[in-house]
């Protein structure tokens, strides 16, 4: 019985206080009363309750219909659950994970529902969501970690996805101002983008040298026979040198200028300020080097040519992190500042008094006893003003022992943001560099999956051609029959096939075609290189009495026993995988040898939302740009109309969550009507090495 | 003997629970009008409900205040809570529990007199005054909460202690001992009736 329940009895019987006190009498109750008090025994014998049995996963769990039944609007508590009920076994079977289920059960018995420390969050929540919790009951005792948990994780998703759109982003069609952007931005993408950062970084530093040098002492002034600085005796020279710099600086930044997206934001940003107030002084000198009266604030703006020096900080990501920091901090440097300005004001106040007496003091006012404070505070301690009286010794030694605790309070949180945010930069960098090898190494994983799943379709269409070979019957089971005869309907209906596709041709990135397949034998093969990927080949076939060709290759040289295929010779492969190549690389054909390992890892495919992921689906879309060369190979060049494409999408959607609760469906066709290369296209499964060469 | 093993005190000076486990089934299936199953079942219940086999005045409240939602049930779940409370020291174990259940569910009619009469007597001076019918009257009404209508205030509370009070003191003594309360209600069918309406089977 619900615990609850157990304690009507009790509540009931003790209402009878109210008895007395009713207006009216009570009504008759809702059953028939026994008698007396043995009979009501046997109708007590009876319970309207009974235990149910909830096999998870073969851990069996029984409880009363009633303890589920508390919260009717869960999954365990509604008739939802008899969708689960095993007739022969008589219980409730639930695939899913015990250990979580446990603690789903203890909510109904107990009414709390706890979040293990353990768990991984989205685990939870995805059993959370199956039987019909809300996480907002999670009691107080649980309910801080989980928000805590949640919050982590979606803002690493968050991140993650950021990192992923970056990724993303690069293949788009780019004009060249959006290129020049990003070699801006990200200076490892090109070539010519490392080298401007590199020629930059040099020139600042020269800049800043010379700005250093220009004021070194160099010998004497022949005329005056004063010692003149280098910059006077060499003044040409430097003056050269400084419009050299400052002319990088000024092509530099008008070209970040053209080529920024937003040029108001870039503007305002203070890199921006910085670059400006690097140069200006020079235009200014040179404007004003006419009127030789302003010579003093002229020289005064050369000051101002040491901000070149921050300009370093887009060089230096260190340089940038202490930046954010000391913004981050801001509240308390503040407060570092304005209790220390508390601190000086007292200490200079009293000082001053205390060493008014002395003759010939030091501490003539007020503000000339800060600098004593400040220097004795932060224990610098120049002796340059010292106390005199021992009223102001007393003093002094208070100020600094007083200056080293107020210094010292502020300091380690500044000190832990700074390491935090470091690591957290450091972190970043790590696992953007890591994601590229975990995601291939996800893709190696999942194309032996569906390498295995064409393989068994393979054997399938070959037992139903021969009914002779000595194919197993065992191995297919009506669903997987079903799902063959969907996916060789699709090939029907698209004039094409599926093909594995071998994992040179994709590294990294992907592109997926279908082959246009005349024939719906399943004859011709191919060799390959040893590890098959699997993909919906687009493939150009061949003039001249070829005819249309499929080619297949195949994935374990077991299966090629199998093949009747005549074999083909390796030129057909590497067109074929240059056919690949050919979306991503942009290359003419003939350049197809050379490798190209940053036309690559422009195109890195991946974009399989984490969601995915977890149910094995692996359904990237890339984005590439459709090369001309691609559209002459083809016989037939029809453009794929925008409706077309969504549609083509669409399905894939569906088809993907079709797919999804099947381990062995890993692929997705895409774009089977159109030749050209399409806009997007759905890339199947590549193997992916950890380096990014490819050997064609 | 009852297994009592009362606040342990470890090393840091915290409490640890007191933890009651009651005599054996059969003792108390002999001292109480209820059957073994009737028993099983109502442990169950309450061992869910206070795991430490022990309840307090906090349980009474929580567990009236799942029967009324809306109430402030702290007033009456004090005043039945030292009823139940036989040996006064502020917890009720199970077998103090049973034995007032088995009065309430199972007892004749005067036992349960009795028992209003003890619920309505809450300084024990064998008498009840007008004040203690305010006190049972408010908490009767705060189990109502604000979702009743309509309103009720004070002026309606007064009133209606008022009349009951005066239903029941016919002599104007200005209390009511134990015994006119009995004859009062035994003469009273309404009483006897409604009564009875609120058996429960376990």
């Amino acid at each position: 019985m619900a615990s609850v329940a157990a304690w009507l009895p009790f509540a009931r019987a003790a209402a009878i206080g109210w008895v007395p006190l009713a207006k009216h009498p009570l009504p008759p109750p809702p059953f028939r009363i026994p008698t007396d008090g043995t009979s009501s025994s046997t109708g007590g014998d009876r319970r309207c309750d009974e235990k149910i049995i909830i096999n998870v996963s073969g851990r069996r769990f029984e409880c009363w219909r009633s303890t589920l039944e508390k919260y009717p609007d869960s999954l365990l508590g509604s008739n939802e659950k008899e969708f689960f009920y095993d007739e022969d076994t008589r219980e409730y079977f639930f695939d899913r994970d015990p250990d979580v289920f446990r603690i789903i059960l203890n909510f109904y018995r107990t009414g709390k529902l706890h979040y293990p420390k353990h768990e991984c969050i989205a685990a939870y929540d995805e059993e959370l969501a199956f039987f019909g919790i809300l996480p907002d009951i999670i009691g107080d005792c649980c309910y801080e970690d989980y928000r805590d948990r949640k919050r982590e994780n979606n803002e690493r998703l968050i991140d993650d996805r950021l990192h992923e759109d970056d990724d993303k982003a690069q293949p788009k069609p780019q004009s060249v101002r959006e290129t020049m952007w990003r070699a801006f931005e990200n200076p490892q993408v090109s070539t010519m983008a490392s080298v401007f950062y590199y020629v930059t970084g040099f020139f600042i530093a020269v800049s800043v040298c010379a700005n250093v040098l220009d004021t070194v002492s160099c010998g004497t002034d022949p005329d005056t026979g004063y010692s003149r600085t280098c910059g006077e005796r060499f003044s040409r020279q430097f003056f050269c040198l400084d419009t050299a710099c400052v002319m990088i600086f000024t092509v530099e930044y008008f070209l970040r200028l053209y080529a920024a997206p937003d040029r108001l934001k870039f503007i305002r940003s203070v890199m921006s300020v910085i670059d400006v107030v690097a140069i200006m002084p020079y235009y200014i000198g040179l404007f004003m080097h006419q009127k030789g009266e302003v010579s003093g604030a002229f020289v005064t703006l050369r000051v101002f040519r040491v901000f070149r020096i921050f300009k370093f900080s887009r060089h230096s990501q260190g340089l940038r992190v202490l930046g954010y920091t000391l913004k981050s901090c801001a509240s308390e440097l503040g407060f570092l500042l304005f209790s220390l300005t508390m601190a000086i004001i007292i200490f200079a106040t009293v000082m001053y008094y205390a060493e008014k007496s002395v003759v010939h003091t030091k501490f003539t006012s007020i503000p000339a006893a800060f600098w004593y404070t400040i220097v004795t505070m932060t224990t610098l301690g120049y002796g340059d003003i010292v106390p005199k009286t021992w009223a102001g010794k007393i003093v002094g030694g208070v100020c600094s022992l007083s200056g080293v605790l107020v210094i010292a309070l502020p300091v380690p949180v500044i000190v832990s943001n700074f390491s935090r945010i470091y690591h957290q930069s450091q972190r970043a960098d790590k696992m953007k560099a890591q994601r590229k090898a975990r995601l291939s190494r996800i893709r190696l994983a999942r194309n032996a999956t569906s390498n295995a799943f064409i393989a068994a379709k393979r054997r399938h269409e070959q037992y139903r051609d021969d009914p002779n070979s000595p194919v197993d019957k065992n191995l297919v089971n009506p669903f997987e029959l079903q799902h063959h005869h969907l996916l060789r309907c699709l090939e029907l209906t698209t004039d094409r096939e599926f093909v594995e596709m071998g994992p040179d041709a994709l590294m990294s990135s992907g592109g997926t075609s279908i082959v246009p397949g005349g024939h719906t034998s399943t004859g011709i093969g191919r060799l390959g290189s040893p590890a098959r990927h699997f993909m919906l080949n687009r493939r150009k076939w061949r003039c001249c009495g070829f005819g249309r060709k499929k080619k297949n290759l195949y994935k374990h040289d077991t299966d090629r026993a199998n093949n009747k295929n005549p074999n083909i010779n390796d030129d057909e492969i590497d067109e074929e995988l240059g056919d690949f190549q050919r979306p991503i690389s942009s290359t003419p054909r003939d350049s197809l040898s050379k490798n190209h390992p940053v036309s690559t890892t422009n195109v890195i495919q991946h974009q399989s939302p984490p969601l995915l992921l977890q149910h094995n689906v692996v359904l990237h879309s890339n984005m590439y740009e459709s090369p001309k060369s691609i559209g002459n190979r083809s016989e037939v060049d029809v453009p794929i109309s925008q409706d077309d494409n969504n549609q083509l999408k669409h399905q894939r959607n569906n088809l993907m969550t079709v797919y999804e609760h099947s381990s062995a469906n890993d692929f997705l066709a895409d774009d089977s009507q159109i030749l050209k290369p399409p806009k997007d296209v759905v890339d199947i499964i590549e193997e992916g090495t950890n380096d990014d060469k490819q050997t064609v | 003997m009852p297994k009592t093993s009362n606040t342990d005190y470890d090393d840091d000076g915290l409490e640890t629970l007191k933890r009651y486990k009651p005599r054996s089934l059969d003792e108390l299936a002999s001292r109480t009008k209820f059957s073994k199953k009737e028993i099983q079942l109502i442990y169950q219940g309450f061992k869910q409900e206070c795991p430490s086999g022990i309840v307090n005045e906090e349980t009474f409240k929580h567990i009236y205040g799942q029967f009324f939602p809306f109430a402030d049930t702290s007033s009456y779940a004090r005043l039945v809570f030292a009823t139940f409370d036989l040996r006064s020291s502020g917890c009720v174990t199970f077998e103090d529990f049973l034995i007032c259940l088995s009065t309430l569910c199972r007892g004749s009619i005067e036992d349960r007199l009795r028992w209003i009469f003890t619920l309505y007597d809450t300084k024990k001076s064998g008498k009840i005054t007008k004040d203690d019918f305010h006190v049972i009257v408010c908490a009767v009404y705060a189990l109502l909460g604000n979702v009743a209508s309509p309103c009720c205030d004070l002026e309606t509370i007064r009133e209606h202690t008022t009349t009951v009070f005066q239903r029941f003191d016919k002599s104007h003594q200005g209390y009511i001992t134990m015994e006119d309360f009995m004859s009062f209600c035994l003469n009273d069918t309404n009483i006897i009736q409604s009564i009875d309406v609120l058996r429960t089977i376990v």
